[in-house]
């Protein structure tokens, strides 16, 4: 099983679009919003830095599901079906290779904004940050492998690319919710991605995550996690 | 491995209908057939990758996915495109590194020949070389058993040469190789045991000789009376071949462009016998190649294209 995840890393990092849309994307981003216009405000450098790594985070942890797509379509997974291991390691595999891959997203981001932007944070703060926001993009890693297990590759990169913007809008990674007409701003708590960066803003703020936010959360890890168990059981009929 | 009463069938079509097949270990055996007899769904049958409706499949004694799980089983796939994004060497070292006993990974990629191009990415090969690397991946967990769906489809002479080379080495190590094909030629010189598969049932199993002797004796053609004449003497044509059809060893006649094809058990007694009605003209004698014994195979009882063939067919 570690041979497969070093397989599937390297295959991961080899991919120009995970690189520019996972890695490079959200730390341009980063530093465009908040140095354009004479600079953000201390608070915003580092409520953008989480939000944009929580965004990072998301758009990698989708795109485990298109590698699964993409796996489909190309007899991958049928190839390794017939090697002796057991379908319980590959789906583990996979699982662990996108929690690795949800990594340099995060690293990325928290780098730019301590090393660029000159956010200050405790050292304990930046781990727990990090530890977080990666435990906190499994909800999205399961929606992901909903789609690629259940749509074909194309449509699984068209679903994800829509599922990003939208929760990473609505859910304030990239602007604040202050700024929303209020109906949004009513709906954003509610949303995965708003909870998922308020596990760091709490935390770069000083004190720890709510029980609002992990319950918020926790209710869309188990619906995603449904929703990725029912489609792997459709796809595993005919792959 | 062993199939008994083996159905698989998709909707109303019975991709595999009812196969019986015992292969012993160390044999190298092709499964033969046109596309869409049935042979793909067999292979997936004994790898695995689907179950039968009805009968069962055991390789070595075991459920096939078990097999394959024990890393007994190595495959081929036909269908199967390149893996984006990953090395030949990385891909071969990673397969290499699932079975429990694999052979060295160089060792693999030289029986394949694709040594030269172990660096090189998956997607970036032509459709022979990433054939060949499929095969490297088949046979680096040096299994006891080895499975090759249509192995040469996409193959060079000069490449399917070396490729048939080296798959007999593995069999002289007496490991048991099974590869499907459409090639007639191929399967005889490969193979221990021809298994011809026709719309899901297994019409004949053997020895390429033995398949042509189960095709009928030879073939013997001549030219028909008056068959350069018009519509009148095409009538007498029609009656000639009537005619042919009742001698001895005859099983079938078939009349094209004038001429007459007959199969027959038995050529001697066949030319004796037209000798005696004088139609000895343009006489041709030839013993049944294994082309006429596979076209006999697969369409002498079958529904649809069964009678074209036997019945007659004035010109």
């Amino acid at each position: 099983m570690l041979g497969l995840l070093r397989l599937e890393v390297r295959r991961t990092l080899r991919d120009t679009g995970f690189v520019v849309g996972g890695v490079v994307m959200p730390v341009v981003m980063y530093l465009l919003f908040t140095n354009i216009g004479g600079g953000a405000d201390d608070g915003w450098r580092t409520a953008s830095m989480v939000g944009m790594a929580a965004y990072g985070a998301m758009g990698s942890a989708l795109n485990t599901g298109g590698a699964v797509a993409e796996d489909r379509t190309t007899g991958w997974l049928r190839q390794l079906r017939i090697t002796p291991l057991s379908p319980r390691r590959v789906v583990a595999g996979r699982a662990l290779t996108g929690a690795v891959t949800v990594l340099p997203a995060i690293v990325a981001v928290l780098a730019a904004g301590g090393l660029v932007n000159g956010v200050r944070l405790d050292l304990r703060q930046w781990a727990a940050i990090a530890v977080l926001l990666w435990l906190g993009s499994i909800p999205f890693t399961l929606l992901g492998l909903g789609n690629g297990y259940r749509l074909t590759a194309q449509t699984t990169g068209v679903v994800n690319l829509v599922c990003n913007l939208v929760l990473a809008v609505a859910g304030g990674l990239w602007f604040p919710p202050e700024l929303f007409p209020p109906w949004l701003r009513s709906v954003s708590p509610y949303t995965p991605t708003n909870r998922f960066a308020q596990l760091g803003t709490s935390v770069a703020d000083g004190h720890a995550p709510t029980a609002g936010a992990v319950l918020v959360l926790v209710c869309w890890l188990s619906l995603f996690g449904s929703y990725a168990v029912v489609s792997y059981r459709r796809a595993a009929r005919t792959v | 491995m062993s199939f008994t009463g083996a159905v698989r069938a998709f909707g109303p079509v019975r991709a595999v209908d009812g196969v019986d097949l015992e292969i012993a270990r160390g044999e190298t055996v092709a499964l033969l057939g046109r596309n869409g007899a049935g042979k793909s769904t067999a292979i997936s049958l004994l790898l695995g990758l689907d179950e039968p409706d009805e009968g069962g499949v055991r390789v070595f004694g075991r459920v096939p996915a078990q097999a394959v799980r024990a890393g007994l089983v190595g495959a081929m796939l036909q269908d199967a495109r390149a893996v984006p994004r990953v090395t030949v060497g990385e891909l071969v070292a990673f397969v290499a590194g699932t079975y429990p006993a694999p052979m060295p990974v160089a060792g693999a990629l030289e029986a394949a020949g694709v040594t030269k191009f172990a660096g090189r990415r998956l997607d970036r090969l032509s459709g022979g070389q990433a054939q060949r690397v499929r095969f490297a991946v088949a046979l680096v967990g040096d299994p006891s058993l080895i499975v090759l769906d249509e192995p040469t489809a996409a193959l060079d002479v000069e490449a399917r040469y070396a490729f048939w080379d080296a798959m007999r080495a593995y069999a002289r190590r007496g490991r048991t190789v099974l590869f499907s094909t459409h090639h007639l030629e191929e399967a005889d010189a490969n193979a221990d045991r021809i298994v011809v598969v026709d719309r899901g049932r297994v019409v004949a199993d053997g020895s390429g000789a033995r398949l042509r002797r189960a095709a009928g004796g030879g073939l013997v053609a001549l030219d028909l009376a008056c068959s350069d004449a018009n519509g009148q003497a095409g009538q007498a044509g029609q009656a000639d071949s009537a005619g042919l059809a009742g001698l001895p060893g005859v099983v079938s006649v078939e009349v094209r462009g004038g001429r007459a094809r007959l199969r027959t058990e038995d050529p001697d007694a066949t030319v004796v016998a037209l000798a005696g009605l004088g139609l000895v003209r343009g006489l041709e004698v030839a013993p049944a190649s294994l082309d006429d014994a596979f076209l006999a195979l697969t369409s002498a009882d079958g529904p649809t294209r069964g009678s074209a063939r036997t019945s007659l067919e004035a010109v």
